[in-house]
């Protein structure tokens, strides 16, 4: 049985803020980061940069055996959480492990959600949530004729455009009537959509895929209509889920992912979770998800290790808001808050000459609630503070319309000031 | 046996240059000053041998005795020897940091050339200045003679550093009469001196030093906790301190007696005592004319003695008591009053040296020498005739105020 | 202590909107006159007000943090964002991150860009002619005091929200360890420097001087030390009382004797350890619990005796006031007041306003401070033998004085005529040491 005062369980984004966190106030507690991968931390986002081969493996690390080292933070690789005893405060390993703690933080990211389909088990696919999944799509691209990708999300999204660089046959296949749903309303997503055609990528969207069949080194997928897509490689890439397996035993409460309040505590006396595996409070109406998206893990991350700390500066979680940002075929994509319009809302929809750019603003009442542009570029760290605060936009409500990005930099600047 | 100097020198001064003397074979490192009458000439005279070169110290001219207080403890702070004098009002001004000066354990020594307190205004001899600070903590040694203050500066370095006592010492001597009084006297070679003080040894026990970093008097004491306990055991200290003294001042005057051949009595001087009836107790230099008085009397059959105080802190219990076991009665003779007991201070103090005796003996206060007057030797055979009568129970109604008719 | 950089500072009441800092941003950074290529940005705001949206090089950058591929660092020598091309994959994650619009996305290069201070020689700041931008230069100064021990205990129990603590800690890391500290009584040995019980407060050595002989006692010390041969510096580090009332003989005389010391006077205006009483340096108006409000009285009816005036008459090596708001001022002043105290006596005087006795908020200590100095209510300036007086930071457009007296308690009782006559007595201040540093200047030049 080991002992440490903070056990911090997962490497990438939130155990990292909150490891920095604990040891700003904290300089001498024993603390701990176990983690199932092998290699120092790295952040997932940045795989689809390694399946292009923008990014090497080796050179995108997020820390250095140095850093752990000068914060005295002893890092385990290769270790996988089997189970938590929340009552007796201890986390047992799949390699037999054990570990002691004052204080557990559960940062263990999410892993692809494989669909329900029939025969999928049987046949050859991909999927991408590792360095070591990153590496092995990223040689099978380079081979690849023919490309099926189940899933229009970030990760299925970069690597159809990848393939299709590649020079690969590609269909996207989305049970939803668009690309990256909930970030972008469907106007935005038929530029993107556009975008991926006119590079030869085949888009199906609103399909579902009944069955995969195997089809001598490769597969077949059989879509809802009844056609059947023949591929050499296929990327699974239908979404994500919490990896929370370890809570089976009980003890601590979970929904989708593992329940939080805003300080990250579970429902556990000693345990927090932040980051992918975190299920805390959305910003617009409060209803808890699973946000899944990078700067909430750090600001999760960062949050939970002030408390673990006992950091008296810690301030409360303000709430999810969907943030998106999304480079395509040189194209720039951003999304921060909600996309769509409603009761109450104002929307202010701009596209820009021959198509080529988009700007979608909604308000409702003097408040920000979302802005999304695609090829018009707006601060999105600006306007995420301008949605979290409510900054009361009433004196220059026409100006921020007009011109958000210049509105968005004086505001900003001005409260900062 | 004793190993008398032949290397001393004769020469003819007053008080003040003697003590000057004194101070410069005592080799201070940090000399203060600031005149005041009747002590001026004596910080002139320490000054011209700084100026001469024939005292190498750190002389500091400074605006005013309480400042001459502060800056000598800094130095003893530092390890550094330190001296200065003072007088009367400047004794009064200098009193805050005076008063700290024992509690720090700081073995300074100083003069005090005695002069009566105002008011009314006064600036002649009285021993009223340094009654006034016998609870202040510091060691009071009262001279007689020009030579005695000579050989008591050099010996107050002495049982002011010695590791038992590390008290401040006060050498009084009598304004006028001892400061400005011209007389012969030996002066010690300063090898011997040398080898007699030994190395100096100033702030073993306190220091304000970045070799060996502390802080120097945090705040002690307040209800709760060990701080008034803590309190308790310097003051404690500082009595022991006090009480080490009794021993060691014996000590020194013998040592000195051995060295240069002058044995000064060291707290209590017993005269003309044998087969004495009474006997008259006096301090400082009436002790001469009070002398004469006594061996006139005894010429002429009186069984008179004299007691002399030269230690008056620590107060003598033992000494004086073992002296007063002798006599059937005391005249005392102060040069200063005690307001709250209509009496002399000595003759206040002596009371209790009595008590210790077992015996209740009749004891006259005699008061005179204010304001620079004479206690001439016809006053005296005047106090010899009184404290005879007391012999048989006559006893003054209050103290006898001796130069009261003095024309 | 954490590092500190230098930094580009913004003075938004300088800026005229010229656009001159962008034009040189984009010729030094992409040899274009195109502005969209700045990576300083000056936004209207509207009445002629303008805005900055420009990298802050924060200390604790979300751009960093958000940034997956490891792109973004914090440059541990410079402080300096660093943005590496070689790694960045165009996600703009770092935008997000950042509240300042300091890095952007800019179509015309097709990745994000941000300041890089141009290597700590930024081209913006040259040619900003109003002086809206300004290089500041003083972190070495902060990462020298921080890298210093802090020789005073932990733990000290000042008041909260009190400046003398920062004052003395940031003192005594500068004049090191080879001192002799004395504390007389007061707020500074109240929190504990010198200890209680037998306990000490301070890594060096340090005492309890009385109220009244702090520079006499020092100046023994001095000697013993200079007839030993050892080069150490005695420090006092006294209220007002003990300087300017009782304190005040044994100090001048040291002046007088020019004996070897750095004496700071923590100046906040009275007895504040002991219960907020007046003291000599109590200004004119002043509540105190000895000058009382009431129907007879209305707050201390005579000014604050000018000690460092009165200093400067005195024959020491160097006297300066200073002010906690203005700590650059405070550290060069500081250096000079050691260097001086090799040779003789270094006086400052540093203005300490005190939430408790003051009456204002614990949060407003530095804020207050900042205000004395923009009022004129008091002025710093630096006297040195030879080169006489001079003002460190003049303010030639002073703040009115109702704005410095609203911010404190002890002045909201005054009337309309007291307020008149410290806004006179205020003036003639300034005017008296003008005509002083106008002579001195003019000695100089001719």
């Amino acid at each position: 049985m080991r002992n440490s005062k903070y056990l911090i369980v997962g490497s990438s984004h939130a155990a990292l803020e909150a490891a920095a966190a604990i040891r700003m106030q904290d300089p001498d507690g024993a603390l701990a980061m176990v983690t199932r991968d092998t290699r120092l931390p790295y952040s997932p986002t940045i795989l689809p940069y390694v399946v292009s081969g923008r990014s090497e493996p080796e050179r995108i690390l997020l820390r250095d055996e140095a850093w752990f080292a000068d914060n005295a933070i002893g890092f385990v690789r290769g270790e996988t959480l089997a189970a938590v005893d929340a009552a007796a405060r201890t986390a047992r390993f799949a390699s037999g492990a054990e570990w002691r703690y004052e204080k557990l933080l559960l940062a263990t990211g999410a892993a692809p959600a494989i669909p329900p389909v029939k025969g999928l088990a049987e046949v050859p696919f991909h999927v991408l949530r590792s360095m070591d999944d990153a590496v092995r799509l990223r040689d099978a691209i380079a081979t690849a004729r023919r490309a099926v990708v189940l899933g229009a999300g970030l990760i299925g999204m970069h690597a159809a455009e990848n393939l299709a660089k590649a020079g690969a046959a590609v269909t996207v296949v989305e049970m939803q009537a668009q690309v990256l749903p909930g970030y972008f309303e469907p106007d935005a997503a038929r530029m993107i959509e556009r975008a991926f055609a006119a590079k030869g990528v085949t888009m199906e969207m609103g399909r579902t895929v009944t069955a995969a069949e195997p089809r001598g080194q490769g597969c077949a997928v059989i879509l809802d209509d009844g056609r059947a897509i023949e591929a050499d490689l296929l990327l699974v890439s239908t979404g994500v889920k919490p990896e929370m397996a370890y809570l089976a035993g009980g003890g601590v409460d979970t929904d989708r992912g593992i329940l939080v309040d805003d300080r990250m505590r579970s429902s556990a006396p000693g345990i927090w979770a932040a980051g992918d595996v975190a299920q805390a409070r959305g910003f617009y109406d409060g209803a808890k998800v699973v946000a899944g998206i990078l700067p909430n893990a750090v600001e999760q991350g960062r949050i939970a290790g002030m408390d673990m700390a006992e950091d008296e500066g810690v301030k409360s979680f303000p709430g999810s808001v969907p943030l998106n940002t999304y480079t395509f075929f040189g194209q720039q994509a951003i999304s921060v808050g909600l996309s769509a319009g409603g009761e109450g809302r104002e929307v202010h929809e701009t596209v820009g000459e021959g198509g080529k750019s988009y700007r979608r603003i909604v308000l409702e009442g003097d408040r920000l609630r979302g802005v999304s542009a695609i090829n018009d570029f707006v601060d999105a760290g600006i306007m995420w503070q301008l949605v979290l605060r409510q900054v009361d936009l009433s004196a220059v409500k026409a100006d921020f319309v007009a011109r958000p990005l210049e509105t968005g930099r004086m505001l900003m600047s001005r409260i900062w000031r | 046996m004793s190993k008398i100097s032949n290397s001393s020198r004769v020469i003819v001064c007053d008080g003040n240059e003697a003590a000057a003397l004194g101070v410069g074979l005592a080799r201070p490192d940090v000399v203060a000053v600031y005149p005041i009458t009747p002590q001026s000439s004596l910080v002139e005279y320490v000054s011209q041998m700084i100026a001469d070169g024939r005292l190498q110290a750190e002389l500091m001219n400074v605006e005013g005795e309480h400042s001459v207080m502060s800056a000598l403890q800094g130095a003893a702070l530092a390890g550094g020897r330190t001296y200065t004098a003072t007088s009367g009002p400047g004794l009064a001004f200098m009193f805050e940091p005076y008063i700290r000066a024992p509690g720090l354990r700081l073995p300074m020594v100083a003069s005090l050339v005695t002069r009566d307190l105002l008011t009314p205004q006064c600036v002649w001899g009285g021993q009223q200045d340094a009654m006034s600070v016998r609870e202040a903590g510091w060691i009071q040694i009262y001279c007689e003679t020009v030579q005695e203050v000579l050989d008591t500066i050099v010996m107050a370095y002495k049982i002011a550093e010695h590791h038992d006592v590390m008290l401040p010492v006060n050498v009084c001597h009598d304004g006028n009469y001892l400061s400005y009084g011209v007389s012969r006297v030996e002066l010690p070679d300063q090898a011997e001196v040398d080898a007699f003080l030994g190395p100096r040894d100033v702030n073993w026990h306190v220091a304000l030093d970045p070799a060996r970093p502390m802080a120097v008097d945090p705040l002690t004491g307040g209800a709760g906790g060990g701080g008034p306990a803590m309190f308790v055991k310097y003051r404690k200290g500082l009595c022991n301190g006090m009480q080490n003294a009794l021993r060691v001042i014996s000590e020194v005057h013998a040592e000195w007696g051995e060295r240069f051949g002058r044995f000064h009595a060291p707290l209590v001087e017993e005269y003309s005592l044998d087969g004495a009836d009474y006997a008259l107790v006096t301090i400082g230099s009436m002790t001469g004319a009070a002398k004469d008085a006594v061996d006139a009397a005894r010429e002429a059959g009186e069984k008179v003695g004299l007691i002399k105080v030269k230690t008056f802190r620590p107060f003598p219990v033992e000494a004086l008591s073992a002296a007063f076991a002798k006599v059937k009665a005391v005249g005392i003779v102060d040069r200063a009053v005690s307001f709250g007991w209509n009496s002399g201070p000595v003759y206040q103090e002596s009371l209790g040296a009595l008590y210790r005796t077992g015996r209740h003996i009749p004891a006259i206060s005699f008061i005179g020498g204010l304001a620079g007057a004479d206690i001439t030797a016809e006053h005296f055979a005047r106090i010899i005739e009184t404290t005879a009568k007391a012999v048989t129970g006559a006893v003054p109604d209050g103290p006898v105020w001796v130069n009261e008719n003095d024309q | 202590m954490g590092k500190s950089f230098n930094t580009i500072q913004f003075h938004a009441d300088r800026c005229d909107g010229c656009g001159d800092c962008m034009t040189a941003c984009a010729q030094a950074k992409a040899g274009t006159d195109d502005l969209a290529q700045s990576r300083i940005r000056i936004v209207p705001a509207g009445g002629g007000v303008y805005e900055l949206a420009l990298c802050r090089q924060c200390g604790d950058p979300k751009c960093v943090m958000n940034c997956p591929s490891g792109a973004l660092t914090k440059n541990a020598a410079t402080g300096v964002i660093d943005w590496d091309w070689g790694k960045c994959v165009n996600c703009l994650l770092c935008t997000v991150g950042c509240a300042y619009a300091g890095i952007v996305f800019e179509a015309e290069v097709g990745h994000v860009t941000k300041c890089d201070t141009c290597d700590g020689d930024p081209a913006c700041v040259k040619v900003c002619p109003h002086g809206a931008l300004e290089y500041k230069t003083v972190a070495g100064i902060f990462n020298e005091y921080g890298d210093k021990e802090d020789l005073f205990a932990p733990g000290l129990s000042a008041c909260q929200g009190c400046n003398s603590e920062l004052l003395i800690r940031h003192t005594l890391r500068k004049v090191g360890p080879e001192t002799v500290v004395a504390a007389p009584p007061g707020c500074i040995p109240g929190m504990g420097t010198v200890g209680y019980n037998g306990k000490t407060g301070c890594k060096v050595p340090i005492f309890h001087p009385l109220l009244t002989n702090t520079a006499s006692m020092l100046a023994g010390l001095k000697k013993q030390y200079n007839r030993m041969g050892r080069d150490v510096t005695m420090l006092a580090l006294a209220g007002d009382g003990g300087t300017a009332d009782v304190g005040f003989q044994s100090l001048s005389g040291a002046a007088e004797r020019n004996d070897q010391m750095l004496f700071v006077c923590v100046d906040n205006e009275g007895y504040m350890n002991t219960g907020m009483q007046a003291s000599g340096a109590t200004s004119f108006g002043s509540w105190t619990s000895t000058t009382p409000v009431g129907s007879a009285m209305k707050g201390k009816s005579t000014e604050a005796k000018n000690l460092p005036v009165v200093m400067m008459m005195h024959n020491c090596s160097y006297v300066a006031t200073a002010s906690t708001a203005f700590l650059e001022d405070y550290y060069a002043k500081l250096e000079k007041a050691i260097e001086a105290s090799k040779h003789g006596m270094a006086y400052l005087h540093v203005y300490a306003p005190c939430p408790t006795g003051w009456r204002f908020s614990s949060a407003m200590t530095t804020q207050v401070c900042r205000m004395q100095v923009l009022s004129n209510f008091v002025t710093l300036w630096e006297f040195e033998p030879g080169r006489g007086l001079r003002f460190t930071h003049p303010v030639d457009r002073p703040r009115t004085i109702e704005e410095y007296l609203k911010l404190i308690g002890k002045y909201k009782h005054l009337e309309p005529e007291q307020v008149a006559h410290i806004r006179k007595s205020v003036h003639d201040k300034v005017a008296f040491l003008k005509r002083f540093a106008a002579a001195d200047a003019a000695a100089a030049a001719g």
